[in-house]
């Protein structure tokens, strides 16, 4: 393996990041020793690693440090939230307080002695401003940083609630597409289970003198005496050509009316077709397009009521 | 107040080794927070994070002589100590225990995200990355980087070949370099 595939194989990376297994590790460090291009890659990326985790870096609470550089007698060189530490720390003792105050009324008749511990209270006074003022830059802060935090749980939950709007209309839609059909279909149903409605089978071969251009089509009309609906199932009748359309035509006193035209493109389902209260049979012709006033095309289908 | 200085690398090993304090007190201000952001995307929780920095820093105070610049940089080091230490924790029996009660979702090797309930961690240094790569890829980094397991382990857990999961690792971590630049 030539140094440039050893360098892009991953395994500066994988070195870096502690990934490497203790074989891999062996021969990665001599690698380096052997190959200045191979140290070269590996510094740089232990410098952008750096600069990312650097870049990203958040402090540790304070009294992490404290703990440890206490773990280790190691004396921190003073900070202003040491100083602020140990202002709170004479807040949370009230007794020390009255007890100053206590020996300042005494040390009003000591006169000339008193005057250094005066002194010392004058800085303690100072220390206490310094106090208020870290104590509202850390509120300041905190409140900062609990309101980024807050805006990105909002930025998260409205993104979530506009997803789960968005899916619950389309859910909506497709629910009343779904219940328009059902509606079709148990409309459809009632009218099958009426007893009034009787089913006639239209056949080819039913075509009296002349007979059917094509004897093997079949259609069959479900019709309703009592409501005078009629519907059609197209059964069997060939595809027409784009200039003709098929017409239902219902027999009524040797007379035909006609009941409407249809198309053969929803052929698989119930069409519905013109009311009609009375008929002797029904039959299907196959006339111009938009239909004709009285038959005038070939008779596909008869039959009777 | 303080004064401000600032050590090379190269100083600041020699001062470290000589047991300087206030280099150490430097190389704290300079590195904790971002070696505390490996330990809270490693373990999430802000207690243990805390514990967890205290001796790594402590390690380093006590180990700083088998640091060995030839090696690598000093930065590097003391990421692999951070990361080493989070996942012994991690890892440990009593950590183990009081993740439990949390839902089997929570746990699974397919939380890339990691719920946070303290932190928002997915922001942050390598995990940022990690976003941008595929999801398997991401899956293998996750549980190889920040739960330490091993390639034969990963194996297992993914019941994929050995071989596969080196070299998914190996061209995740080649993406994650090119993102890192």
């Amino acid at each position: 393996m030539n140094v440039n595939d050893y360098i892009s194989s991953g395994i500066v990376e994988s070195y870096v990041l502690g990934l490497a297994d203790e074989a891999e590790r062996a021969e990665f460090e001599r690698m380096c020793a052997a190959h200045d291009e191979v140290r070269a890659a590996r510094d740089a990326f232990e410098l952008s690693l750096e600069r990312q985790a650097q870049a990203d870096a958040a402090l540790p609470p304070h009294h992490v440090k404290s703990k440890l550089f206490a773990e280790l007698s190691i004396a921190l060189a003073a900070t202003p939230e040491q100083e602020l530490n140990e202002t709170k720390n004479g807040l949370n003792d009230p007794k020390k307080g009255f007890n100053v105050s206590g020996e300042e009324f005494n040390d009003v008749g000591q006169g000339v002695n008193a005057s250094p511990e005066r002194g010392a209270k004058v800085v303690s006074g100072t220390g206490w401003v310094k106090y208020l003022a870290a104590a509202s830059v850390l509120l300041l802060v905190a409140s900062t940083v609990l309101n980024f935090y807050l805006f990105r749980q909002y930025q998260d939950y409205s993104e979530r609630y506009s997803s789960l709007l968005s899916s619950q209309t389309q859910l909506a839609n497709n629910n009343r597409a779904l219940q328009t059909s059902l509606d079709n279909y148990q409309k459809t149903m009632g009218f099958l289970k009426d007893p009034n409605t009787s089913v006639i089978k239209m056949a080819g071969n039913l075509v009296p003198k002349n007979g059917s251009p094509e004897p093997s089509s079949l259609a069959t009309i479900y019709w309703n005496k009592s409501s005078s609906e009629v519907y059609l199932l197209v059964n069997a009748l060939p595809k027409p050509a784009s200039d003709k359309q098929y017409q239902l035509w219902a027999i009524v006193g040797g007379k035909p009316v006609s009941a409407g035209v249809f198309d053969m493109d929803q052929a698989d389902a119930m069409l519905k077709m013109a009311n009609i209260p009375n008929a002797e049979a029904f039959a299907v012709t196959l006339e111009k397009y938009g239909g004709s006033e009285t038959p005038q095309g070939a008779m596909y289908v008869l039959g009777t009521t | 107040m303080g004064t401000t200085i600032t050590y090379t690398e190269h100083q600041l090993v020699s001062l470290l080794k000589q047991r300087d304090n206030k280099a150490f007190e430097y190389l704290y201000d300079n590195y904790s927070g971002a070696l505390y952001n490996i330990v809270m995307q490693i373990l999430n929780d802000v207690d243990l994070s805390n514990d967890v920095l205290q001796e790594v820093f402590v390690n380093i105070w006590r180990k700083i002589e088998s640091y060995d610049s030839i090696k690598g940089r000093l930065f590097t080091w003391m990421l692999n100590i951070t990361r080493n230490a989070a996942i012994d924790v991690l890892r440990s029996k009593s950590y183990q225990n009081s993740q439990k009660n949390q839902s089997i979702s929570e746990q699974s090797e397919f939380d890339i995200g990691g719920k946070t309930s303290q932190l928002n961690v997915d922001n942050i240094g390598v995990r940022k990355v990690l976003e941008k790569l595929k999801v398997e890829q991401r899956v293998l980094i996750e549980l190889a980087y920040f739960k330490g397991y091993t390639h034969e382990e990963i194996a297992e857990i993914e019941s994929i070949p050995l071989g596969t999961v080196k070299t998914r690792i190996r061209s995740a971590l080649i993406q994650l370099r090119e993102h890192l630049k």
